[in-house]
């Protein structure tokens, strides 16, 4: 494997090619349009950036209940710090570090106070289903469907470190690898090679089941 | 940026094609659950300019070494806004604090965008209230014609 260093073009112009999303693009903007009194822009945050919070904290491992409020904590502390961010344009890497640290503390204080579920919001959510879930119960989308759950299934018996790194990337859109980083506590520069071995890895266990 | 990823690795595009699968199934099998996501949301009401933010500078979750064979000890939980303190005492039973400098204050205990409770503290600064039973909480003190609220945390 060579260390690559010249950009292929035509991969840049790949819509999942890093760093030329728009979304994160606009991410100081919104942040500055909230600050104003934007309800509009601080909704498209909360869309734009809420599948990497929530990618953190699946990361991690938590229980459902503890993973909700992890959740809750990094959304209303990011809406208390609006305004105070330093950086508004990296509101992504705060927001990944600021879950990656309660996710922590989570793990580490898990003999402390039992949270009990929130049976309303458990059941609230249960009962919402996505376009893309609804679409999986027609029969046409069957064969679609089981190809992704034996993905998924192959994904989630890879090792820990795997598992971790690609739950972070693999939420949408992309995350930058700054993100990434504030997410897992990895250097950037690690990131790549990680990912590709990580990626390798999901491939063998893939083509052992005949899958691919 | 566009920093990260090299590609003359003829594998780069299939492992950019298996990562977007990824993505894909993730959006299907674990998305962010709506009821969350309309929290967040709503979060936005929590957005307050003219409230100081009272940093959490010591949480016995972190900061305090363990005791051996301890069970149901206490969290305790200091913030500070300039010269204001304020500590916290959680256990199943509910919260106990005091603000320093001693003075009275009227506190809402937040619950997130809905919810909240209010309690007072008394001229020695002291106040005790139930405990919120899930979710983060922060508490929202008004004295001396300022508002100081503590930084959000699970209880």
């Amino acid at each position: 494997m060579r260390a690559g260093v010249i950009p292929s073009t035509a991969y840049h112009d790949m819509p999942y090619t890093r760093g030329e999303v728009v979304d994160r693009a606009d991410v100081g903007v919104l942040v500055q349009s909230a600050v104003d009194g934007d309800a509009a822009a601080w909704k498209a945050l909360v869309e734009g950036l809420s599948p990497l919070v929530w990618s953190v904290v699946r990361a991690h491992r938590l229980s459902d209940a503890d993973g909700h409020e992890v959740y809750q904590t990094v959304w209303f502390r990011f809406a208390q710090h609006l305004g105070r961010i330093r950086e508004p344009e990296k509101a992504g890497s705060w927001l990944a570090s600021t879950a990656r640290n309660e996710c922590l503390k989570t793990l580490r204080g898990l003999s402390r106070l039992t949270v009990t579920d929130d049976p309303q919001l458990l059941d609230r959510v249960s009962e919402d289903r996505t376009p893309e879930q609804s679409l999986l119960d027609s029969e046409e989308a069957a064969a679609q469907s089981e190809r992704i759950r034996r993905l998924w299934q192959e994904f989630e018996e890879l090792g820990e470190r795997c598992r971790q790194l690609l739950r972070v990337l693999m939420s949408s859109p992309p995350p930058s690898y700054q993100e990434v980083s504030a997410a897992l506590g990895v250097a950037v520069g690690s990131i790549g090679p990680l990912r590709q071995r990580c990626l390798r890895r999901l491939r063998a266990r893939l083509d052992a089941r005949g899958t691919t | 940026m566009n920093d990260h990823i090299t590609h003359d690795d003829p594998g780069s595009a299939d492992d950019a094609l298996l990562e977007e699968e990824l993505r894909q199934a993730a959006a299907i099998l674990d998305a962010v659950p709506a009821g969350l996501l309309q929290l967040a949301v709503e979060a936005y009401a929590l957005h307050d300019l003219d409230a100081r933010i009272a940093e959490l500078t010591f949480d016995s979750l972190v900061d305090a070494i363990p005791v051996r064979g301890a069970v149901d000890v206490p969290r305790m939980l200091t913030f500070q806004a300039g010269g204001l303190t304020v500590d916290v005492e959680v256990t199943k039973d509910g919260l106990m604090g005091q603000v320093l400098p001693p003075q009275p204050a009227g506190i809402e205990v937040l619950n997130g965008p809905r919810q909240t409770a209010a309690l007072t503290a008394d001229e020695l600064g002291r106040f005790t209230g139930q405990a919120p039973t899930s979710g983060p909480f922060a508490l929202r003190l008004s004295t001396g014609g300022e508002t100081v609220v503590t930084e959000w945390l699970r209880a």
